[in-house]
């Protein structure tokens, strides 16, 4: 039958007992042999253990894993933090802000005044020419515009 | 580890020189098999890289390592039924286990090679044969020295658990050494 110090016979030959439990199972060794050969098989086993050798790995191990991280998907945030570098950020806010001064600049914008969504004012800047003219020629009644309107069918009758 | 989690491939390179052998050692004395392990061991990393930010400063950095790789090694022999019986069955006679390169002074003289060969053997197959978790504490205390707490941490058990794992892994190896030395250096134990 086992001695129940035996279980603590490897933690003790590791050196890995609680002080107060070492001094227990050295006092027990004294007294029971079969205890004290089972502690010298243990020591001669982790002798023996320590004898093999290393094992080497091979030297492409390294390579192999760093080519493996390289085939990994990049993650999401991953992608993100790559955009939000400065060299990647810089430019393309730079980028953005002088599409949107161009905007602002060239096109309409929300100033843009109300008369020109008038359909009316719309047909009026369409004939501006027109409308100089009249002013030009001091006519105001409407006959007389009648006649300059027809200016040209007067022209082609003569 | 911190510098890993942020993605610095310089700090994942200085972490696997450093590492690297200690896992592959635990990974082949873990299957027994040089070329698993090599797989096992490039497994271990690329998971470590990937998961790096699951890594809390409070523990040891070798200690959450080798939780990685006892979990690696532990799910991929259970996985594998392949694998479940390469480590269950005897290598033919003739056929080195994995072919460990004997170095040192056992490699200078005939007969002390054959010794090494013999006891390499001799410690792989009680190796096979203890339980997985038996198999992963012996390797952890005896082949890279790590202390009862770590390896308890390492394995999720309690100190107690481990100490009498690694017990009775001891004295699986013990016997197979002296059926080993059974002609030549009698030994009487109740092991």
């Amino acid at each position: 039958m086992s001695c129940h110090f035996e279980e603590d016979l490897t933690a003790y030959v590791d050196g890995e007992l609680p002080a107060a439990r070492r001094v227990e199972v050295e006092a027990h060794l004294g007294g029971c042999t079969g205890c004290r050969a089972t502690e010298a098989l243990v020591r001669h086993t982790v002798a023996r253990v320590a004898e093999l050798p290393d094992f080497v790995p091979s030297v492409n191990t390294r390579r192999a894993v760093l080519a493996k991280l390289d085939a990994l998907p990049v993650p999401w945030w991953e992608r993100l933090r790559m955009l939000l570098r400065p060299a990647v950020l810089v430019p393309s806010a730079g980028l953005a802000v002088a599409v949107g001064l161009a905007l602002v600049v060239v096109g309409p914008g929300p100033e843009a005044p109300d008369e020109l969504e008038d359909p009316a004012m719309m047909e009026l800047a369409a004939n501006l020419e027109l409308v100089e003219d009249y002013e030009l020629l001091g006519l105001d009644s409407p006959e007389d515009l009648e006649v300059v309107a027809s200016l040209h069918e007067l022209e082609v009758a003569q | 580890m911190l510098k890993v989690a942020a993605g610095d491939r310089r700090a994942f390179a200085w972490l696997f020189d450093r590492y690297h052998a200690s896992v592959a050692r635990f990974a082949f004395r873990f299957v027994g098999d040089r070329e698993r392990a090599e797989e096992l061991t490039q497994d271990i990393f690329v998971k470590l890289y990937r998961n790096a930010k699951a890594y809390q400063p409070t523990a040891r950095f070798k200690t959450f390592l080798f939780r990685v790789a006892t979990n690696h090694c532990l799910n991929e022999v259970r996985r594998g039924e392949y694998r479940v019986a390469h480590t269950s069955t005897e290598a033919p006679d003739g056929e080195e286990t994995g072919g460990v390169e004997m170095a040192g002074p056992d490699g200078d003289r005939p007969d002390q090679a054959l010794a090494g060969r013999e006891l390499e053997r001799a410690v792989g197959d009680a190796l096979r044969s203890m339980s997985d978790r038996e198999r992963a504490a012996f390797t952890m205390c005896r082949f890279e020295g790590m202390a009862y707490r770590d390896i308890a941490e390492a394995l999720e058990a309690s100190e107690s658990a481990v100490k009498s794992l690694i017990h009775r892994a001891t004295l699986a190896v013990a016997r197979r050494i002296e059926e080993l030395q059974a002609g030549t250096v009698p030994a009487r134990s109740r092991a």
